[in-house]
């Protein structure tokens, strides 16, 4: 990544500029989307690629903290104590859960963050009282950052992309880490990295955790776009999709899930209103795309471009 | 137990472990004074390496107890026994196969330095680690391999490379799986000249069947037979022991 400054500053470049290229608010809208979600698949990819971790709930973080943010700003805690609270909240919950889920690995790991993500929304959606079930509930007004004002579609556009960044550093230099790199020992090798000393059981605690706090960040952006939270939001369906954008560009590199929330956020926008059955179509994009790029589309896009220079070497895991 | 003026490096008492109905290990207690280079040799299945789990915490005994230089680890997690001066290398090689030789020993060197919990800093501006890595390769004769994947290296490096983590940890006890299995003369050679250079002031047990160089490795030796300890000695007690010849030609 620093190796390919130039290009960083490229695309960086390119995507401030979108909202003067894209005047239509529809489409620019579909970006602001595109980054809350890549935000949170690569907040779930440091528990798949790089903790070797798959889960299935991890929506329920975006959902917890547009709950709790909701309900915090109508109990009277203001702009920025229901987004602190809310954060907190979620984050909190992503400990425990963390503790439950790691009892098991695996299968059990994937089986227990499904359940408790089918919890959350089992909450959601019966709790009326305090969700008011199906119809979800709405939050009154985006608040203004620093005294910004992000009511509009570009300033939102660029808010959420500047939140992006830093998260996506900081995620970036986590990967880099000391920390980083006994999270990786130990999705390849637990038992031998507890006889180096690893207590393997609070790295991936501490994997899950953060990985629910930036997944928090990313319910507070989808709270503040939308204004509005349902259940919907955190179904099965959505934690599932979720991990598709991981899988699909990539679990193994870090750049991947943000490849695959593009292209699954495009799909279910944009194709969906000219294909009624656009479900059908992603399911046939990634069959597709894992039969010819079996590590997902950034690795598989990666060996090509060295096939073509000549030297074919196999996709490294994440690195 | 044995030498009331020293404590042992490593004392294992009455340990019993048992595989549904097959013992694996029976009333096992040896006594190991630091400094010391024990063999521990017996037939397959004698529970060698269940005893060396068992030391590790990888298995929780049925029953005894394991000091550490007077230290009780029966109750330890893994990771803390390693933290005390616990380091071993394995049978079956367990590496980081698609990481270089440098960074396999990164990852032994920071499982014992609190940089490990640091999610900010990168880990390849971390000189100490990399030095001490590097150094460490170089102490078992790798040091033109630091940058290759464990992949791209022959079996015999891997087994250095083994050793190097262990040694790079400095432990005060190091327990060897079969060091030298599966290499050629001429790396079990190498391998001998290195366990010769490792200071007094860490202890080894060492399983191995080469009887050639791990007697003249050992100073003394145990010899286990269905989880149980039948000879203990020097290396002649221990060779001309009748019992030694029935269980290794009695087979």
């Amino acid at each position: 990544m620093t190796r390919s400054l130039p290009a960083l500053l490229v695309i960086a470049a390119a995507l401030i500029a979108v909202p003067l290229l894209v005047t239509n608010e529809f489409y620019l809208n579909l970006a602001s989307q595109i980054l809350i979600y890549a935000l949170l698949a690569v907040s779930l990819n440091l528990l798949v690629g790089y903790g070797g971790l798959v889960s299935l709930g991890h929506a329920s973080f975006l959902g917890l903290t547009a709950y709790a943010a909701t309900l915090f700003f109508g109990w009277g805690a203001g702009q920025l104590g229901a987004a602190l609270g809310a954060v907190a909240f979620s984050t909190l919950c992503g400990a425990l859960f963390g503790v439950l889920a790691l009892r098991a690995s695996g299968i059990g790991f994937l089986m227990i963050t499904l359940a408790l993500g089918q919890i959350v929304w089992g909450i959601a959606y019966r709790a009326n009282t305090l969700t008011d079930g199906d119809n979800g509930l709405r939050y009154p007004a985006r608040p203004h950052p620093f005294g910004l004002d992000i009511s509009s579609a570009p300033q939102f556009y660029w808010f959420t992309l500047a939140v992006l960044v830093v998260a996506l550093f900081v995620i970036w230099r986590l990967t880099r880490s000391p920390f980083g790199a006994a999270l990786q020992g130990a999705r390849d090798q637990p038992r031998r990295m507890r006889m180096l000393g690893h207590n393997v059981w609070l790295i991936q605690w501490l994997a899950f955790v953060l990985a629910a706090f930036w997944g928090s960040i990313a319910g507070l952006l989808y709270i503040y776009y939308n204004l509005f939270i349902s259940p919907h939001a955190i179904s099965l369906q959505q934690s599932a999709e979720v991990l598709l954008m991981a899988i699909l560009g990539g679990a193994s590199t870090f750049t991947g899930p943000i490849v695959g929330a593009v292209i699954i956020t495009l799909v279910k926008n944009v194709v969906s209103s000219y294909v009624d059955r656009w479900n059908s179509l992603l399911g046939a994009i990634f069959v597709i795309v894992i039969l010819f790029m079996p590590y997902g589309i950034v690795p598989g896009v990666r060996q090509l471009w060295s096939r073509a220079r000549g030297q074919g070497k196999l996709p490294e895991r994440a690195a | 137990m044995t030498a009331p003026t020293t404590t042992p490096a490593l004392a294992v008492a009455g340990l019993n472990k048992r595989f549904g109905g097959l013992p694996a290990a029976r009333d096992v207690s040896l006594s190991v004074m630091p400094g010391e280079r024990r063999l521990i040799i017996g037939p397959n299945g004698a529970g060698k390496t269940t005893l060396f789990n068992l030391i590790t915490g990888d298995l929780t005994p049925d029953a005894g107890s394991v000091k550490l230089f007077g230290r009780e680890l029966v109750k330890l997690p893994t990771q803390q026994r390693v933290h005390l001066g616990l380091a071993r290398t394995y049978q079956i090689l367990t590496l980081f196969p698609k990481e270089t030789l440098c960074h396999n020993v990164v990852l032994a060197l920071l499982g014992l330095d609190p940089v490990r919990w640091n999610i900010w800093t990168l880990l390849s501006g971390k000189r100490h680690l990399h030095d001490a890595a590097r150094e460490a390769l170089a102490r078992v004769g790798l040091s033109a391999s630091a940058d290759r994947t464990v992949a791209e290296t022959s079996y015999g490096e891997r087994r250095r490379l083994e050793m190097a983590m262990a040694l790079a940890q400095q432990p005060k006890l190091l327990l060897l799986d079969e060091p030298l299995a599966g290499l050629s003369q001429e790396e079990r050679q190498q391998v001998r000249e290195l366990l010769a250079k490792v200071p007094r002031d860490v202890t080894i047990v060492m399983i191995e069947h080469d009887m050639d160089s791990a007697l003249a490795f050992a100073e003394r030796i145990t010899l286990l037979h269905y989880g149980e300890v039948i000879v203990e000695g020097t290396r002649a007690e221990v060779v001309a022991d009748p019992r030694t010849r029935e269980v290794y030609l009695g087979e």
